[in-house]
């Protein structure tokens, strides 16, 4: 009996990622984003989601990419992290793809851009690579860091 | 399944607000029945109603197995069955031994519910009261009875039946208008003919089923239910919704109806229909607003819960204290949001406290400066528009202004050759850790006080004052908002994005001159009507990426406490109401704004922090003393 896991990718550039489909509760075309003054740098901002605010996490900003232009392809991918809510702005959504648990490596410690604490581990379906994502870190501990930095820097 | 037959945790929940309720009427009624000492005869209701109290809280406490809870609410129904039936008399100290067993059983039943250790002095306790008692009790034992509670409810907050009746007749007639609404838009978007729809659907007057719901309120006046108040803040989240969709909907009407202004025969119909949707949003608008209203009082609570335990705290400090302390109370009906009287709590038992250790004098003192010796503290609370006042207030010694000054000027908050304004002085006292006491008492003087009254006040939204005059008494005056969930504002444009300010914060909107605004140490101030106003410009507080306007300046002055500040906008964009929501965790707290808000299109607003603009605007203090002293 072979586990598989269930994971909707998406892409950032040229990578393909995945997070755990029963962590996303949908996707979105772009909505317009209404921008918190002094939130950190990734924070894009909140929108309305049928009359819940939800915040929004510009993807590429949270891994210190560079911004991207938006494109009828960029999607707001919801996610829902135990009780928080948090839309993330990616380039595009792919598919769903089973990902044989089997299949799963840890990280390698040298992976484009993105920091490993954030990743959960890679995926291999067929010749693709997944780089599987460990949401509950990237919307916690290094954000708080990352406000408490933007706090000292006020405070100067 | 587990061998447990019922769910004892949600017991002891009953249990604990049961008691808690039942232990506040006891104090009120030894309050009472102090008054009674030595006259002989106690009113017999008094006696029985502690009677039936304490037998309730013993054997809920028994079936609950809390044994040293149902043993001392035993020993003091022993006492009071021997009071009503006039076999003791009623003595100064055996009604502070009362008293005493009111706190011991207190204690007990906190432990407990917590789980905690037995509190000590019990059995010391209960000996005493033996020794009191036993002299009259010839007849020692156990009194048997019904159980005199039936509350078999989800517990928390008492509603009033006749407002959810009021409430559920009111929904009613809300999905009555929305049906109405719906056929309307169904019909305007129907193919083919439009017109089918005649107006005579909207015009049909809704059955007021109001009348019965307000008759039963009559009959019973004291019918209540408890409900969880999880359950009352889902519901006015949904109302929430309405609101937002309300002021939605009224959009839409009105935008049809500008769209449709041409007069061919075409459009003629849809006109019909557009106005059919905006008489029905109008009559939407009507009863969103009576169902939240509604929704609104079944969330009110009295304030008198809160004031129920000052008598006895009064009554007990001054004795402490060897005062003789008169506690007024007024208002003790004013409702307002069960939230909100959580939290003033605390507040006003400090300033009770205050008002006895520091206010009111001794009774000699008191009579050599011509007074009556005995002092009085008024506890009093009413409405003003969409606020709660609540005042307290003494006819003590007053605030001794120089005293306060020596004591800044020690403390290094002021230096000896600052020169400040009477009600600046008086404010000093809001300064952490001051304190005029010379002597740390056990009830204050410790410091640690009225900036943590101010503070626990400004994050209900409110504002607290001072007011003082010497050899006459001191008023405590605290303005708190009736509810959290829904305030005015007036939207602003900055920088493309419209910002929301808590109205009751406004004092007023301003188009000034750019040449208007002068510099004072780096700072910018206008000068309105002779007085010094600091400006903060938003868009550079925010760091938004907005130009000068090289002209003009809008500014919205907003004042707390006294303080004000001109926030400068790009432009105003009216007054509306506006559902506070809070900024997600993810977030964080952001320094200027308190949360945000859904508008009647569907975009959102932050709502701005005017306290934290406010202190941002700090070193307009000084500045201002300086500027004066030009």
């Amino acid at each position: 009996m072979s586990e598989t896991v269930q994971v909707v990718s998406f892409k950032l550039g040229a990578e393909e990622y995945g997070v755990d489909i029963d962590q996303v509760q949908e996707i979105n075309r772009m909505v317009a984003v209404t921008h918190v003054p002094r939130a950190p740098q990734f924070m894009e901002g909140v929108i309305n989601l049928r009359g819940q605010l939800i915040p929004i996490i510009d993807l590429r900003t949270r891994f210190g990419m560079p911004r991207a232009e938006h494109t009828k392809n960029t999607r707001i991918v919801v996610t829902e992290i135990g009780t928080k809510r948090v839309g993330m702005v990616v380039d595009s959504v792919s598919e769903v793809l089973r990902v044989p648990a089997a299949q799963i490596e840890d990280a390698p410690e040298m992976l484009t851009g993105v920091d490993t604490e954030y990743i959960h581990g890679v995926g291999k379906v067929e010749d693709r690579l997944i780089i599987l994502l460990d949401l509950a870190r990237i919307i916690s501990t290094s954000e708080r860091r990352e406000l408490e930095s933007s706090e000292v820097e006020s405070a100067a | 399944m587990s061998d447990e037959f019922f769910d004892r945790s949600e017991f002891v929940q009953y249990f604990r607000d049961e008691t808690e309720e039942l232990l506040h009427a006891i104090e009120a009624d030894l309050l009472r029945l102090e008054q009674f000492v030595d006259t002989g005869s106690a009113d017999p209701e008094i006696v029985n109603s502690l009677f039936r109290a304490l037998h309730t809280i013993k054997g809920s406490a028994g079936m609950l197995q809390f044994t040293g809870v149902a043993h001392v609410a035993h020993k003091l129904e022993n006492v009071f069955d021997l009071l009503r039936k006039d076999r003791m008399p009623l003595t100064e100290s055996g009604v502070n031994l009362l008293f005493e067993g009111r706190d011991v059983l207190t204690a007990l039943v906190h432990a407990a519910v917590g789980g905690g250790a037995e509190p000590g002095g019990v059995d010391e306790y209960v000996a005493r009261l033996d020794a009191a008692a036993g002299i009259y009790d010839s007849t020692a034992q156990a009194i048997e009875g019904p159980r005199a509670s039936d509350d078999d409810d989800e517990a928390l907050v008492p509603v009033d039946e006749a407002e959810v009746d009021a409430f559920e007749a009111e929904v009613a007639r809300m999905l009555a208008d929305a049906q109405r609404a719906q056929s309307a838009v169904d019909a305007f978007l129907a193919p083919g003919a439009p017109s089918a729809q005649p107006a005579a659907s909207a015009t049909v007057a809704p059955a007021p089923p109001r009348a019965a719901g307000n008759g039963a309120a009559k009959l019973a006046k004291n019918a209540t239910i408890r409900v969880d108040i999880d359950r009352l803040d889902l519901l006015l989240n949904l109302v929430g919704e309405l609101v937002i969709n309300r002021t939605r909907i009224s959009d839409i009407a009105a935008t049809l109806g500008r769209e449709l202004g041409n007069e061919d025969a075409a459009t003629k119909a849809l006109a019909t229909l557009a106005k059919d949707l905006s008489e029905s949003s109008a009559l939407l608008a009507r009863t969103t607003n009576e169902i939240q209203e509604s929704i609104m009082k079944v969330r009110m609570v009295p304030i008198g819960q809160v004031f129920d335990r000052f008598p006895r705290t009064v009554r007990d400090l001054a004795k402490a204290r060897g005062k003789e302390i008169q506690l007024e109370i007024a208002g003790a009906d004013t409702d307002l949001d069960k939230t909100i009287v959580d939290e003033v709590g605390d507040p006003l038992m400090h300033l009770i406290r205050n008002c006895v250790d520091h206010g009111i004098e001794p009774p000699d003192v008191r009579e050599a400066r011509g007074k009556p010796r005995h002092g009085t503290i008024k506890l009093n609370a009413y409405h003003e528009g969409n606020q709660i006042i609540i005042e307290v207030s003494d006819d003590g010694g007053g605030i001794d202004l120089a005293r306060v000054r020596d004591k800044a000027i020690r403390m290094g908050v002021i230096a000896d050759a600052d020169r400040l304004s009477d009600r600046e002085t008086m404010e000093l006292i809001f300064t952490p850790g001051f304190s005029t006491a010379d002597n740390v008492s056990d009830v204050s003087g410790r410091g640690v006080g009225m900036d943590v009254v101010k503070k626990n006040i400004l994050h209900l939204k409110g504002v607290f004052d001072v007011d003082s005059v010497p050899g006459a008494g001191t008023t405590f005056t605290m303005k708190l908002p009736l509810t959290l969930a829904i305030i005015q504002a007036l939207l602003v444009r900055v920088a493309k994005e419209l910002y929301a300010i808590p109205l009751d914060a406004v004092i007023e909107s301003q188009r000034i001159a750019a040449s208007d605004v002068r510099t004072v140490h780096g700072g910018e101030v206008i000068t309105l009507r002779g007085q010094v106003v600091p400006l903060v410009r938003i868009a550079e507080f925010f760091r938004l990426d907005a130009p000068r306007d090289p002209d003009k300046v809008m500014i919205v002055i907003v004042g707390v406490q006294g303080r004000q500040v001109g926030l400068v906008v790009d432009s105003f964009q009216g007054e509306q109401e506006i559902v506070i929501k809070p900024l997600s965790d993810v977030i964080g707290r952001i320094a200027g704004i308190s949360g945000a808000t859904i508008l009647g299109n569907g975009s959102i607003s932050l709502i701005i922090d005017v306290h934290s603009l406010i202190a941002a605007a700090g070193a307009n203090r000084s500045a201002r003393v300086e500027f004066s002293g030009v």
